[in-house]
């Protein structure tokens, strides 16, 4: 009944109803697709290599005989996957750490915003190219995301420090410390509730810059070599010089992907935004 | 007269700033009876609001509690541990907030917030005992059952204020503060308000201090009244002779201060300003605004003195000085 409410309610947020189809159809796509594509065409050598889209190969093959439809098949969920993981591993530490920093102060804030603004200054992919390079060889999906995820941190921590330092100063804050409840309790019954929209909001937009990170490494053939991410894909294409030969099947459907990706999160992001942040609703 | 429920013995709380300690509350002592209204009177900065604070062992820093003791149950609260003084609060002694209309979360259902301040005592109580005692904290209140089922915005501030008393008496307490628990609402409510925590002061058997600068709310409400200034005592007694026959040159002037219906003579304030807590004026702290000032004012501190109708005042107008 809840739930039905809800989703009753999402007709006021086209945006959000829109971005959460998006998002939802490129969850759905691997898994439904994989039921009336043959899989095995994403193998290399699986085909003729180098076709044009045609009635037996619908995106065409690429120049290593991997058929491109199947490839994207694959290749989707494997980089949603990671951008799903190395976001919630990003944001759970964001959320740990700067609920701690916010709301503790004191040394334990210096720590974890010094480790923060340290980390921020480096550029992102100098470290990660850094850290994929020292785990040459096989670098697995999971293990990929966790290479994202370990600069995922930084931007979620100081955000939610901001909201934490707001929130902690307001009255019922100070009235729940006089009525005897800890530190932890006031975190998690006072404070995350408040912040509850403003996380998932969060969520969305680190989802979406692991899946960029992800892909950056990717494009530079730092990624995992035996899967067909969408990043790889792209690897594969720009190492073929698809792009100077015409090959265009090859690299426009990743790139398609992505993009619809950033769509669907964007409007998932803007949509929450205008949830949780009164201001920017229009009066209907 | 039974024994009191709360001793406070010399209480001195300064802030610390970069020009010096503040002595927000400089040697404090007095007691509590149980089942009694004790009102909290001052001008702003006369450490009313530190007092209640310090009782809570709420005072942040750069504020410590220097030294003295709040004996309550037989505990000194000043040297419970942090998480000794959490269980105490609330259950021993609790505190009606300044400013309902901030005082709950807004995205928490009153029940929920109720659940979760008893939750975090080690308070053993099935959840039917839980769900029998909001039910009776709401009625005594008077409000309705179904405000437990909802969100604070959709109460009004004087709803806001009596789930606010709700709260602080869930688990019974022994001392319930209220720090000026009618600001920021109209007359009609502020009685309503004031008698909700009369009742429920009544009914519980506990002690009220109520902190506040409303002396009409303290006529009608209080049984014993302190006078505060600059962090010190400058008279207590109980409420009618302190009204009728104000012994301390201040409570004098604050009590004339006061609008009368019977006379339309212009208002008279008291002249001067507040002193400041980081550098105040040698001997009694009130000689520099006082009428009937003295040599010794300047020179020596008045010590508080009882007075043969039980009122204590702290002024050198009355007993013997020491030296001249």
């Amino acid at each position: 009944m809840r739930f039905l409410k809800t989703l009753a309610g999402l007709r006021h947020h086209p945006l959000l109803t829109i971005g959460l189809v998006i998002i939802l159809m490129l969850i759905l796509f691997g898994p439904v697709a994989s039921r009336f594509v043959n899989v095995k065409g994403a193998k290399v050598g699986s085909s003729l290599p180098e076709q044009t889209p045609s009635a037996e190969f619908p995106l065409g093959t690429d120049t290593y005989g991997r058929e491109i439809l199947p490839v994207m098949v694959v290749g989707t969920p494997l980089t949603l996957r990671i951008g799903l993981i190395a976001g919630t591993i990003g944001l759970g530490l964001g959320i740990i750490l700067g609920f701690m920093a916010g709301y503790f102060g004191g040394w334990v804030d210096t720590l974890i915003k010094g480790a923060a603004d340290v980390l921020l200054t480096v550029p992102g992919l100098l470290f990660l190219v850094v850290i994929a390079t020292t785990l040459k060889g096989a670098v697995s999906v999971n293990m990929m995301a966790l290479v994202v995820a370990s600069l995922a941190w930084m931007w979620p921590t100081r955000t939610i420090r901001a909201q934490v330092l707001t929130l902690r100063e307001r009255q019922f804050v100070m009235v729940a410390r006089l009525n005897g409840m800890s530190g932890f309790e006031i975190i998690v019954r006072e404070l995350i509730p408040n912040l509850l929209p403003y996380l998932a909001a969060s969520f969305v937009s680190a989802v979406g810059s692991a899946i960029l990170a992800s892909i950056g490494l990717e494009a530079l053939g730092l990624g995992p070599q035996n899967e067909p991410t969408l990043g790889m894909t792209i690897y594969w294409a720009l190492y073929s010089t698809s792009v100077l030969r015409g090959l265009w099947w090859w690299w426009a459907p990743p790139i398609a992907v992505i993009i619809l990706t950033f769509i669907g999160l964007f409007l998932i992001s803007i949509g929450l935004d205008q949830i949780a942040n009164p201001k920017l609703r229009r009066a209907t | 007269m039974s024994n009191p429920v709360l001793q406070v013995k010399d209480l001195r709380v300064y802030y610390h700033t970069a020009r010096g300690p503040a002595k927000a509350v400089d040697g404090v002592s007095f007691e509590l009876e149980p089942n009694t209204r004790l009102g909290l009177v001052g001008e702003s900065g006369s450490g009313k609001s530190t007092m209640a604070l310090a009782l809570m062992r709420m005072i942040k820093t750069p504020g410590r509690i220097e030294g003295g003791q709040m004996i309550l149950g037989g505990i000194d609260l000043a040297t419970l541990s942090s998480e000794a003084m959490r269980q105490v609060r609330l259950s021993q002694i609790s505190m009606i907030p300044q400013g309902a209309m901030n005082s709950l979360n807004p995205v928490v259902r009153v029940r929920k917030q109720m659940i979760d301040a008893i939750y975090a005592h080690n308070v053993k109580m099935t959840a039917k005992e839980i769900d029998r005692r909001i039910a009776e904290v709401i009625e005594w209140v008077d409000l309705e059952p179904g405000v437990a089922n909802m969100f604070p915005h959709e109460l009004s501030g004087g709803m806001k204020q009596r789930v606010c008393i709700a709260i602080s008496i869930l688990l019974k307490p022994k001392v319930i503060i209220a720090d000026e628990p009618t600001s920021a609402l109209d007359v009609v409510v502020q009685r309503q308000v004031m008698e909700t925590i009369g009742r429920v002061q009544a009914e519980l058997g506990a002690s009220v201090i109520l902190i506040g600068h409303d002396m009409g709310l303290m006529v009608q409400f209080v049984n014993r009244m302190i006078v505060m200034y600059a962090g010190k005592i400058a008279e207590m007694g109980n409420i009618r002779e302190l009204f009728t026959q104000p012994l301390h040159p201040y409570s004098q002037l604050l009590i004339s201060s006061l609008p009368r219906l019977d006379s339309k003579g212009e208002l008279q304030g008291i002249p001067g300003i507040a002193p400041s807590l980081l550098n105040p004026p040698s001997g009694c702290v009130f000689h520099t605004r006082c009428p009937h000032v003295m040599d010794i004012c300047s020179k020596q501190a008045p010590s508080l003195i009882a007075m043969d109708g039980g009122q204590m005042v702290s002024c050198h107008l009355y007993g013997e000085p020491l030296l001249w």
